[in-house]
């Protein structure tokens, strides 16, 4: 008798076990989807709070670079003057208006928090849905692009960087325009990988990877990176080691970019789908 | 007992907000050393305290930490498995006689080595399983034993340093 009591005893904390870990593993699996972002809306933003505290106190040592980075952004900007600019004119000028053609809206935030030693990182950003943030936006710092906006609470989002297993970019060799796929593999963050260039493609090492545009994140001519180590994936493509020319461990201030005709290509694509799959049931 | 309960919430909360805000952000070797010192807290439970306690307080302790730190589920799934593994492992260590109800499992009334065996072995299968499922792939498998093997071990160093610096004081003072 005392036996069986035992037993159950014992078997009573296995099944407490198999129902915690099976909690537990569901919570995980349900990740990958955007059940996540409802998931985690009400703690962004008191854990979002505690990390910007916390960002706070890091940026008084890190003065320094930031002060360097904006010397340098500042020097951009000038150069982009008008007065940094010759006015030519040959004949009938053309009238443009730039405006009228606006199609990305660049939006500043601040990095509170940011990993880079884990298999799936995120950045937290200081702004959020009242700062005109929404999910799915492309996110670049100055040197080059950044991630994508995963999901947003009213003060605070979340950032899928580059250094994350499940992020993809459309991206392609800036001197030859052959295009293909960013991925990371985890380990060093600094260097990431371009899959799918097929090996008629001439490429060097140093040469420069930029955005493609295809996609609604991010504008075309991007700076991702320099290629760094070519290497052959199979017959036909190349894998391209990548050095990211943004470094993940000191990020400080990004842009996170509104693409104005997101919904247009969206509808576009929807439609595209439709299409598609009515002329498949016939 | 109240003041048990209190004291362990109280280390629970530190130790997550040390791992999320200061001991997560170490970067060595490119993340191939990653410690998870908040293990520490749960290491510590009195061991009077029941197997599904020790189970519950870990899952607890596990969510609070993904909160922090990306994916959840990810370190919940970890801490369970380990809240699992602590008790099995005292039961494991215990000496002939059992465990009195002063001892407690630190450094001062177990021993070094006692010590460092419970921890290596919990912390081991915690640090194993959570690697694991964050990978999930096997493909590097040489670099996920490196990476268990050395995050592990700094995690048992800083915890072994912790012990000391917490409870020789506390001991000297009494």
């Amino acid at each position: 008798m005392k036996n069986i009591v035992e037993l159950i005893k014992r078997f009573y904390v296995f099944l407490i076990y198999l129902v915690l870990q099976g909690l537990a593993l569901a919570m995980l699996f349900n990740n990958t989807n955007y059940h996540r972002a409802e998931f985690i809306r009400n703690s962004t933003d008191w854990v979002g709070g505690i990390y910007s505290k916390r960002a706070n106190l890091a940026q008084y040592i890190k003065l320094n670079d930031i002060n360097d980075e904006l010397a340098l952004e500042i020097a951009e900007l000038r150069n982009e003057q008008p007065t940094s600019y010759e006015v030519q004119r040959f004949g009938i000028d053309s009238l443009v208006d730039t405006l009228l053609n606006q199609r990305y809206f660049f939006k500043t935030a601040k990095v509170v928090n940011a990993t880079s030693n884990r298999e799936k990182n995120y950045v937290t950003l200081d702004r959020g849905a009242l700062g005109g943030i929404r999910p799915d936006m492309g996110v670049v710092a100055i040197g080059g692009i950044v991630g994508v906006v995963r999901s947003v609470s009213d003060h605070y989002a979340m950032v899928m960087p580059v250094l994350h297993s499940d992020f993809k970019a459309s991206v392609k060799l800036k001197k030859s325009g052959y295009y293909g796929s960013l991925v990371w593999q985890g380990g060093n963050p600094g260097l990431a990988e371009l899959i799918d260039i097929p090996v008629t493609a001439p490429v060097q090492v140093g040469d420069s990877i930029v955005t493609t545009g295809f996609s609604t994140y991010y504008p075309a001519g991007i700076m991702v990176g320099l290629v760094e180590e070519i290497q052959q994936a199979n017959t036909d493509t190349y894998l391209l080691k990548i050095r990211l020319s943004v470094d993940f461990r000191k990020l400080n201030y990004v842009m996170v970019i509104e693409d104005i005709r997101k919904n247009e290509i969206d509808s576009l694509n929807n439609q595209m789908e439709q299409l598609d799959a009515a002329t498949d049931h016939r | 007992m109240l003041q048990q309960i209190i004291a362990n919430t109280i280390r629970i909360l530190f130790l997550v907000l040390l791992q999320a805000l200061v001991v997560g952000r170490i970067n060595a070797s490119d993340g191939l050393i990653l410690p998870y010192v908040y293990i520490f807290a749960l290491l510590m439970l009195p061991f009077q305290t029941p197997a599904w306690l020790v189970m519950v307080i870990s899952f607890l302790t596990g969510w609070l930490m993904d909160y922090f730190t990306g994916p959840v589920g990810l370190h919940t799934s970890a801490c369970v498995f380990l809240g699992f593994v602590i008790p099995l492992v005292n039961k494991f260590l215990s000496p002939r006689e059992g465990y009195d109800s002063t001892q407690r499992p630190t450094v001062q009334r177990m021993g070094i080595t006692w010590y460092v065996t419970y921890a290596a072995i919990c912390t081991f299968f915690h640090h194993g399983f959570l690697f694991f499922i964050e990978v999930m792939r096997f493909s590097d498998f040489f670099y996920q034993i490196a990476h268990i093997f050395l995050s592990s071990l700094a995690t048992l160093i800083l915890m072994v340093i912790g012990q000391y610096i917490i409870y020789n004081t506390k001991t000297t003072e009494q």
